[in-house]
């Protein structure tokens, strides 16, 4: 167990000297904007914000209501073809 | 990537699987971090909703998508708001007829081009030829609508009868010319180039035409004496300039003459009132009109040609020329020529 958790760290560690996390990365937000997940979650964040009001919002708050709604709202394909990436 | 491949190849496929997932989950999760980070500092610089705006504004400016209608819910109609102002002459023109317009107007495209090629072609011999063909050319130029079309029509049931004279003052001009070495001085469409001209031409030109000396050409204006482009005070400077302070407007003979010559000759008349309403127009039609009252002019000098050859030679005699009409346009070399 130890062992995978180093190696873990070990991956990751490489990933982001390569940079290869970067590009990842930057992948990802171009096709979330692309296929409108980032409107989508923006819409819902003026849900979360007028529900609390405006003055009231902590990007702690945020970050608890966002995240999982957007994690559900990654469509599939690109979920898919970013494993894919991962992967090789 | 040695020491990733080993390791990879120590774990099986499951567990590779689930490190992938791991790291996409991480990705995601970052990217709604950032996304919530914008979100927020959004909301506390407050520029967050300011794309909103309330719902019957928004009902007003939806767009509209119904067959033939444009996105504002306005009918389109194809033959509405298709005129276009000339940069030039700022008349408005129909959008059909905008760019031959602009190729006369301008005095660029193909056919202006070879009319200037002809110009300058000719420019050596005969200012007259080269003008007829201007006018030809204008004539053409039906690209005004209404109202101007009118004055074109005018313009044209008033040449026509020339034409056959235009010839004839050609030819007269001709036999001028041998005795004359002057006229080459005067170039007709660009004014006179005062620096060329002795003090006694000067004087007479100055008795006879408007002469404010232009800031851009260097050229003298040839226009009467009551041309409209210049002030008095302009031409009086002017005659001081050149003649010294003696030298005074004749003005007062000028409106005198004017109106005597009014009522005597129509035909100048018609060619002045067409002068008087392009004077501020195109450079092609300007130079058309010219030519129109230089016809009118050079008809009138053969007229008087028997007085004319009395007192000719001597410029600055103001007694013949008070009879003469003071053509708006600035007068040929032929004129001139008969004038002394």
């Amino acid at each position: 167990m130890n062992k995978d958790a180093q190696m873990r760290a070990t991956i990751n560690q490489k990933l982001i000297e390569t940079g290869e996390r970067e590009r990842l990365k930057e992948l990802l937000r171009a096709k979330l904007i692309e296929c409108g997940w980032k409107d989508q979650l923006k819409a819902h964040c003026k849900d979360v914000i007028k529900e609390k009001g405006l003055e009231h919002v902590t990007v702690d708050d945020l970050v608890a209501e966002i995240t999982p709604k957007g994690r559900a709202l990654v469509p599939d394909s690109v979920k898919k073809e970013l494993l894919q990436r991962i992967r090789t | 990537m040695k020491m990733e491949e080993m390791s990879l190849s120590g774990l099986d496929n499951s567990k590779l699987e689930a490190i992938a997932h791991e790291i996409y989950t991480d990705l995601v999760e970052d990217a709604c971090l950032g996304l919530c980070f914008e979100v927020h500092r959004a909301v506390k610089c407050g520029y967050f909703f300011l794309d909103d705006t309330d719902p019957d504004s928004m009902k007003d400016f939806e767009i509209v998508d119904q067959p033939g209608v444009d996105i504002f819910g306005q009918v389109y109609n194809q033959w509405k708001n298709k005129e276009c102002v000339c940069p030039n002459c700022s008349r408005s023109i129909a959008a059909s007829r905008f760019a031959p317009h602009l190729e006369k107007c301008l005095g660029m495209g193909r056919n202006s081009s070879r009319i200037a090629n002809r110009r300058i072609a000719s420019s050596n011999n005969m200012n007259k030829s080269e003008s007829d063909q201007e006018d030809n050319d204008d004539i053409n130029d039906n690209d005004w609508s209404y109202g101007s079309e009118k004055k074109a029509k005018k313009r044209k049931s008033d040449k026509n009868p020339n034409s056959p004279r235009r010839s004839k003052s050609l030819k007269h001009k001709n036999g001028e010319l041998s005795g004359n070495s002057d006229p080459f001085k005067y170039s007709n469409s660009s004014g006179i180039n005062y620096e060329t001209l002795g003090p006694e031409e000067l004087r007479s030109l100055l008795t006879t035409q408007c002469g404010v000396i232009s800031e851009h050409t260097k050229k003298m204006c040839t226009r009467s004496l009551r041309c409209p482009q210049h002030t008095d005070e302009q031409r009086r400077s002017v005659r001081v300039y050149l003649l010294g302070p003696s030298a005074s407007l004749p003005e007062a003979e000028g409106s005198v003459e004017n109106e005597g010559f009014d009522v005597s000759e129509s035909q100048a008349i018609m060619s002045r009132l067409q002068w008087d309403g392009s004077s501020d127009i195109s450079p092609s039609d300007s130079a058309s009109s010219k030519a129109s009252t230089n016809n009118s002019e050079s008809r009138k000098t053969k007229k008087k040609k028997p007085h004319l050859s009395l007192v000719g030679g001597t410029p600055g005699l103001s007694s013949s020329k008070k009879k003469k009409p003071k053509p708006p346009a600035p007068p040929t070399p032929s004129i001139y020529d008969d004038i002394n």
